[in-house]
């Protein structure tokens, strides 16, 4: 029967939508789906081939009913495939703007499967497929261009008013060296400081620095 | 319902019965025969988004493809049910999207009573739903039971009303702490 990858992308898809993360990129599921769509066109030019471009619907009904739901799998292959990626889009998207950076924690998770032996058959994958990579960079960078128009405001900072100016950071990954109103500082890995919020949120959402309260 | 929602397409993919009226080389693949063709008068069940375009395109001088009929979630024995008692019918196992898949039928059959029974149904359970939302205990004692026979719009339902119940309870708390 036909459909059924298509049917278990949206599956998948459902699944996604209440999960933090994004799960692995169904690359099987996804080409056999496209492979689907390719074996019905061939199908419905094989159907056709005989009538060589003149075939009449209202005299060849049956023939006509074959086309139509070898036409309607592919519309709803077509379908299932436009909304499985939407999906993951749309949390990427998401992610981009939470300042989560996506593609360097996929980074952080290959070399950590690498390291651990590859772990389970994904482990040492992306969960991105290539195109969602670059989907993901794209994004990130009209997402800059869009907010470098003002310079006061951050669109992507914290909704939240601060209640203390200063606050206490511990440093998870080393960073360098940053620029504060109150000189440099550097950040090497588990040293702890008394910094200005506004000085360091970004570095709190990419997840170098975490926040003690 | 849009294109790209999830929880309409996976509505669609629910199965309803159908009867060609026409033999029809080549499809015999959707009664599971590889290679045959589908004869007339054969019935099969197939999912709603094939099924009803099926059902609803005419050629120019016969009647339609296909006839449907009603999916053995809508049949009467569970109106019966429902309209005896709505709170104790399992509507997951009749169809994960119970009252979508009942909107798409009502779409294509004109069905008065079934209206009624759906909305008196999906208003009585709905009273229960907030009760067991908002009854901390509700999930996890015997309201369990009764979870495991929402549909997933009722799901969404109390989730809805668990989760305002919760974050009514943390807005106070906060207000209480200033």
């Amino acid at each position: 029967m036909y459909g059924e990858s298509g049917l278990k992308l949206v599956q998948h898809a459902k699944r996604t939508l209440k999960l933090p993360h994004l799960p692995p990129y169904q690359t099987e599921l996804v080409r056999a789906t496209t492979r689907e769509v390719r074996d019905l066109d061939k199908d419905v030019a094989a159907i056709l081939e005989p009538f060589a471009g003149s075939f009449n619907p209202s005299s060849e009904p049956a023939t006509a009913c074959a086309l139509l739901t070898n036409h309607l799998c592919m519309r709803r292959n077509k379908r299932c495939l436009l909304a499985y990626h939407r999906n993951r889009t749309d949390k990427l998207e998401e992610m981009c703007w939470s300042g989560i950076d996506v593609l360097e924690r996929q980074q952080q998770t290959a070399k950590n499967g690498k390291e651990g032996g590859n772990s389970g058959a994904d482990g040492g994958s992306s969960s991105l497929s290539p195109e969602e990579e670059e989907y993901v960079r794209q994004y990130s960078d009209l997402l800059a261009a869009y907010k470098g128009q003002w310079t006061d405001i951050d669109l992507t900072g914290n909704l939240e008013p601060p209640k203390d100016l200063f606050i206490d950071v511990r440093v998870l990954k080393d960073a360098g060296e940053i620029q504060t109103e109150y000189g440099a500082i550097t950040l090497t890995k588990n040293s702890q400081f008394y910094v200005r919020q506004g000085d360091v949120e970004r570095l709190i959402q990419q997840g170098y620095l975490q926040r003690l309260s | 319902m849009s294109y790209y929602d999830v929880d309409a397409i996976l509505t669609d993919a629910q199965k309803v019965p159908c009867t060609f009226e026409l033999t029809v080389p080549g499809l015999g693949y959707l009664e599971g025969n590889m290679s045959g063709d589908m004869k007339q008068g054969s019935k099969v069940e197939l999912p709603l988004w094939l099924g009803e375009m099926l059902a609803l395109s005419q050629s120019l001088n016969t009647s339609s493809l296909v006839t449907l009929d009603h999916p053995s979630a809508l049949a009467p024995r569970v109106l019966n049910a429902l309209k005896a008692d709505p709170k104790t019918v399992d509507l997951r196992a009749q169809a994960q999207h119970f009252y979508n898949l009942g909107a798409r039928i009502l779409e294509l059959f004109d069905e008065e009573e079934m209206i009624d029974v759906l909305s008196d149904t999906y208003k009585t359970r709905a009273a229960v739903i907030a009760d067991q939302a908002n009854n901390v205990r509700g999930a996890l004692g015997e309201g369990a039971d009764f979870l495991k026979k929402l549909d997933e719009n009722e799901r969404e339902l109390f989730r809805a009303a668990h989760d305002s119940a919760k974050s009514v309870r943390t807005w106070m708390a906060d207000l209480s702490k200033k």
